[in-house]
Order: structure tokens, then sequence, then C-alpha cells
């Protein structure tokens, strides 16, 4: 059961346009933890920055005090407070007593250092009572329990990372954007060339079979659905026709022998009285109700084999076995005629079918060669292996079919013969098709110069 | 014969009854699946008639019920069904013929009859002897009046046939089922011509003529009367 109504726009249902949402969420997932990486490395670089910066200040600081002891040290240290106009540098040089000898710091940070000295704390910017910034400094205990403290404000180091930050934020922010505008493009651009071809499908749903998909001339993946669609039409539309035509057909060829089996009735029941002539006419109205019977099995014979629901009786067959059987029985018949028959087989090979409508499409060729054959003819059977397959031919020498009516003269119904002069109902070679189909052999009719060629060529299946 | 017709459609039904009494058999009817089970199973008949579908219960049901019960009476399937593997799924359930509907009476009645003198005994022939036609299945050889007659294999087996259904009348679709092992629909009269060239071999320089057409119906080997 679909929901009654569906609260989303058809753009935001559109399979492509979920597909790239979901693309994007993990991409975006996927470009967070990416900048969470980067920003925290960038953060352990500029703090390892000012470690070194630090360590290299207190290694140029602890020269001092070894060439001018702790009054050279002290004027380093108020030289440097002095020289460092933007206050990066924070120091502080305390007498062991406590009091402040130099330094830009005016007391001891309350908070305590780690094992090696570092400490971290916060001061109010000397110049600028409303502007606190975090210091990062070491301390360091000197000879005769002086004590020195050098640190870097980490002012300028916050200001890069929020900067670095700030930017990795927009640029996610974009992407995401770009993501969003992407998608509905995209799926906007699919949507078109769906709704396109669904608008085609109902109009051939609407009855105009004539109606076909619209080619880009791109060759993607719609051009190829909708090329395999319009075959798929063309194969329906011509198998409609064909099933049309067999319907006229079929109302037209039956309604001639039923019309002449009424009037005969007729004509019977008008004029005769004697009980031989009616019984003479009832033994020809059975003849020609069996000749209907006979035409409408064959027509449901070809319709089951055309149908393709036989595949299941498909077993191994000898063709040699089944052309042996179908000369054997024609040969008294063509014997009578004076047609010499031939059957030239090899007893090796073996092909997937239904026994009975392989015997009974060979038995309908062989009927119309030796039909049409006249007296000292000859009529051959072949069933040759050949490189792709195997080869099944009846040949004959009688008038043969001109080139242009060969492909007609497989359709239902259709005879050469217009004066209808020689017993049959039109059928036999559209069932001899229709098993060649079911079989996946390949038929053709040629020129045995003079005389029929009809060739069945099975294609070997592995 | 006893004969039970377990069919529903009225028509047929009638019809048939009628044209089996005519012929001198002994008709019970059913006109449905559960009333038909009823009587084959309270009566002894020498051929059963069923349709396929029935109302009540389907033909094959009946069928494989019957032979399930250990009731060997032969049976023939009436059917619209006559695609091959319809006509192997009847056979299949325990049908011993399967005549596919349309059919001339001709055709029923002779198979029927073919059923009904079907002889089911579990020592195979080794001679078969009409008359003075006599044939040995071992040596494959046959011979009328001690004269030996040269027959091909396949005019063999259709002697074969025809002698086993002595008396009886055997339709040319019988032959191609049983003879050439094919079902198919032949559009001309090839089994006539086979059964000529037969004729020239077994009858021709003979007195009394041993294969008898049946007209509209089929051959029989018997003689004259």
């Amino acid at each position: 059961m679909r929901p009654a109504s569906f609260p989303l726009p058809p753009l935001l249902r559109a399979t492509t346009f979920r597909l790239a949402l979901s693309y994007l969420g993990i991409f975006t997932v996927s470009a967070m933890a990416l900048l969470a990486l980067v920003s925290w490395s960038t953060s352990v670089f500029i703090e390892w920055q000012v470690q070194e910066t630090v360590e290299a200040e207190a290694t140029g600081l602890s020269e001092q005090y070894r060439e001018r002891s702790i009054q050279g040290l002290a004027e380093v240290i108020g030289n440097r407070a002095n020289q460092d106009l933007e206050r990066r540098a924070v120091y502080l040089l305390l007498a062991p007593d406590g009091t402040r000898i130099a330094g830009n710091l005016f007391g001891w940070p309350n908070e305590p250092g780690d094992a090696s000295g570092w400490v971290r704390f916060t001061i109010e910017r000397m110049d600028d009572a409303h502007f606190a910034t975090e210091v990062l400094a070491r301390t360091y205990e000197l000879p005769e329990n002086y004590k020195l403290l050098v640190g870097r404000s980490m002012h300028d180091a916050r200001r890069v990372k929020s900067a670095i930050n700030r930017a990795l934020g927009w640029g996610l922010a974009l992407t995401v954007l770009l993501g969003i505008i992407g998608g509905y493009f995209t799926s906007r651009h699919m949507l078109t060339r769906v709704e396109a071809m669904s608008r085609t499908a109902r109009r051939i749903v609407g009855g105009d079979m004539t109606s076909r998909m619209k080619l880009t001339g791109t060759r993607d993946e719609f051009d190829q659905l909708a090329t395999s669609f319009n075959e798929m039409m063309d194969e329906i539309e011509r198998l409609v026709e064909g099933i049309r035509t067999v319907t006229d057909n079929i109302a037209h060829d039956l309604r001639t022998p039923l019309n002449r089996l009424r009037s005969r009735i007729d004509v019977a029941l008008m004029t005769k009285t004697d009980t031989a002539d009616l019984r003479r006419t009832l033994e020809e109205t059975v003849i020609e109700a069996d000749r209907l019977l006979a035409t409408f099995s064959a027509l449901l014979a070809i319709s089951n084999a055309e149908s393709g629901q036989r595949l299941h009786n498909f077993q191994p067959l000898n063709p040699a076995q089944l052309a042996q059987d179908v000369v054997e029985l024609y040969e008294p018949l063509a014997e009578e005629k004076g047609i010499a028959m031939a059957c030239h087989a090899d007893p090796d090979l073996s092909l997937q079918g239904d026994r009975h409508l392989m015997f009974q499409a060979l038995a309908n060729l062989v009927d119309n060669a030796v039909k049409y054959t006249p007296p000292g003819g000859t009529v051959a059977v072949t069933v040759a292996g050949t490189s792709s397959g195997i080869e099944v031919t009846v040949a004959d020498s009688g008038p043969g079919i001109p080139a242009d009516s060969r492909d007609k003269v497989l359709d239902r119904f259709v005879r050469l013969d217009s004066t209808r002069s020689t017993p049959g109902n039109g059928l036999g070679l559209s069932l001899v098709k229709a098993v060649a189909r079911l079989h996946g052999a390949n038929l053709v009719l040629d020129d045995n110069a003079p005389g029929l060629l009809v060739r069945m060529v099975f294609t070997r299946v592995a | 014969m006893r004969i039970l017709l377990i069919e529903d459609d009225q028509e047929a039904a009638a019809y048939l009854a009628k044209g089996l009494r005519e012929a001198g058999h002994n008709v019970d009817h059913a006109a449905n699946g559960t009333d038909g089970l009823f009587l084959a199973t309270s009566e002894r008949y020498d051929v059963m008639v069923v349709d396929r579908m029935l109302p009540g219960l389907d033909g094959l049901t009946i069928i494989q019920t019957l032979r399930t019960a250990g009731n060997a009476t032969p049976v023939l399937i009436l059917s619209a069904l006559g695609k091959v593997d319809d006509r192997v799924r009847g056979l299949k359930a325990g049908g011993d013929d399967y005549l596919v509907k349309p059919y001339a009476f001709a055709e029923l009645i002779a198979r029927i009859e073919a059923l009904g003198r079907r002889v089911t005994s579990n020592q195979p022939d080794t001679k078969l002897k009409v008359e003075d036609l006599e044939m040995d299945l071992l040596a494959r050889t046959v011979a009328r009046a001690s004269r030996d007659i040269d027959l091909q294999p396949r005019e063999f087996r259709l002697l074969e046939y025809l002698m086993r259904h002595a008396g009886q009348v055997v339709t040319r679709t019988m032959l191609l089922e049983n003879v050439w092992e094919y079902h198919f629909d032949p559009q001309t009269n090839l089994i006539d011509v086979h059964i000529s060239r037969l004729r020239q071999k077994v009858d021709k320089d003979f007195d009394q003529a041993l294969i008898h057409t049946v007209r509209g119906a089929g051959y029989t080997l018997r003689a004259a009367r």
C-alpha cells in the first residue's frame, strides 16, 4: 500500500537528490573530522613554537647571567622588556627575598607549574585593564635563590588559530552549500529526463503505439535505456501487428470453408430426400469439418510453439534419427509419385529439442517437398555438423519459391498457389518457422536451382 | 463390454453413450467426479472413459485414487488439453490412453475396444498367429501359409501392432502413436500408403485378404467374413 499523500515535493523524493544528500552528509562528517585534526595539530604546533621561542630566550638570558651575573641579567631583561613594544614577551626576575629586580610582570603567578617548570597563567595587559591574555612561561631557579620567569603571550597564537578555524569553517559551509546546489541541479536534470520518459510511456499506455522516447545523442545511461525501450516497443508493435494480421487471416480463411459447409447442408436440406444421398452429404460434411478442426489444431500448435512454453519438454535428440524416421515415413508416398528420396545424416550429432515438434516440422518440410516436386524429381534431407552448429536441410527439385516471396510464405495462411488446387492450409511453413524459433534455429529459404532448399541452422549450445 | 463414462457435458455424454450402446456395449454414466469415483470403486468395468475437467473431483485425481487403491481397470482420458505435457501428465497419473477433444467417434470406439481387449499377461508373447499368418517375435520372421514374407523393420512393427489388435479397428492416429511413436498430424494419407505396401506383401499372393479398410475409421486385421 502506498501512502495516500506524501508531503515531500517531487524533487526531494527524487532518488538522485536523496543520493546527493546522503553523499553530502558523509562528506561533511569526514570533512569535519579532517578539520578537527588540522585545528588540533595547528594548536599543538603553535604551542610548540612558543615553547621553542621561550627556551631560546632563556638560553640567551642564561648566557648573560653566566657572563655578567645577576646585575647583567637584570639589565638585559629591562632592555628587552622596554624594546618589546607589542608586549609579547613576559619577564620577571625575583630576588631571594621575593622582591622584583627586573621584568614587566608585577608578581609571580599563583598557578602551579609542571615538573619541568612550565606554567600557564592569565594576565591583565599592563597598558589596557580590559584586555586579558594567556601567557605560557617557564620558571628557572637561579643560584642563591634568585628566580627567573620567561614567557610569551599566547595572544598572537590564539589569533592565528582562530583565523585558521574560521577559514576552515567557511570552507566547510561553502562545500555543503555547493553540494546542495549541485545535488539540486543534477537531480532536476535527471528528473526532467525521467519525467519525459514516463510521459512517453503514458502516451503509449493511452494508445499511441507509435510514440517513442527521445534520444539526446549523448549515449549516456538514459539514452541506452531509451534505446532499449524503443526496441522493445518496436518488437511489441511488430507482434501486435502480427496478431492483427493473423486474426484477419483466420477470420477470412475460416469463413470460406464454414460458408461452404453451411451451403452444402443447406442445399442437401432443400433438394435431397434420398437417404443414401443425404448420407453421402453428411460424410462429406464430416470430412470438411475435420479439415477445419485440423486447421485449428495447426494454429494452436503454432501459437504453442511461438509462446515457447514447451522448453521443459526439451530433451537431447539425435537429428539424424529424426531425419531418417521422416524420410522412412514419406518414402512410400514419394515412390508412389515417382520421386527419389535421399537422406544424408551424420549420426553422431545431438541437439536439445522437443521430439514431437521437431518431427512435425521436418515432416511439414518433407511433405511440402514431396507435394510440389514433379514425378522424376528428387527430395533430399541432410543433417550435418558445421563449425557453428548443426544444419538440417530439405531440398527438392520442384518449382521453388521466388526470392521475393520467401519471407511471405512463412506467414500464416499464405499460399503461393492462388488456385489452391493442392491440398493444404497454408500453415505448414508457419509451424516450421515457430518450431525453428523455439529451438533458437535460423530458418532460411534458398534456391536449390532448380527447386527449394530449406535450411534450419541450430547454433551449438555449450 | 461394461464401460463407465465420466463426463459432465450432458450433450456429449448422451451422444457418446448412445454410440457406445449401438456398438453393443453396456454404458454407465456419471456426470461429476464424485459420482464417477463412487461408481468406479463399487462396480467392475472393462474400460473407463474419464473426462479430465470435471465438477467435484477432477479426472486425474479419480484415476490416481483408483490406482492407489489397486484398481487396474484400463482408463481412457478425454481432454481438451492437447499439449504433449498435458498428455504426459495424464498418462503419469495412471491413464492408459489419452484422446484430445474434438475427436471422431470412430477414433474413440477403436481406442476403447483396444483398451478393453488388451491382454495383460506378464508372460511376453513370442509368437502371434492370425489365420494362416504367423509372426515369430524372437526370430523377427513372418510367414503366411508357411511361405516366408520379407518385411522391413517398420513394416514388421506395423504388422505386429495389427496382429496384436486382430479383429479390432485400428485408427491411423493409433498407428502413428504406437508404431512410429510420434504425436504429429500428417497432412497427407501417409499411413494409407504404408498399409498398401504391407498389403502388397501380406495379402497380394493369397486368396484371402487379411488387412481390411474400415471406412471412416481405419484398418483391421482379420479373416474375411
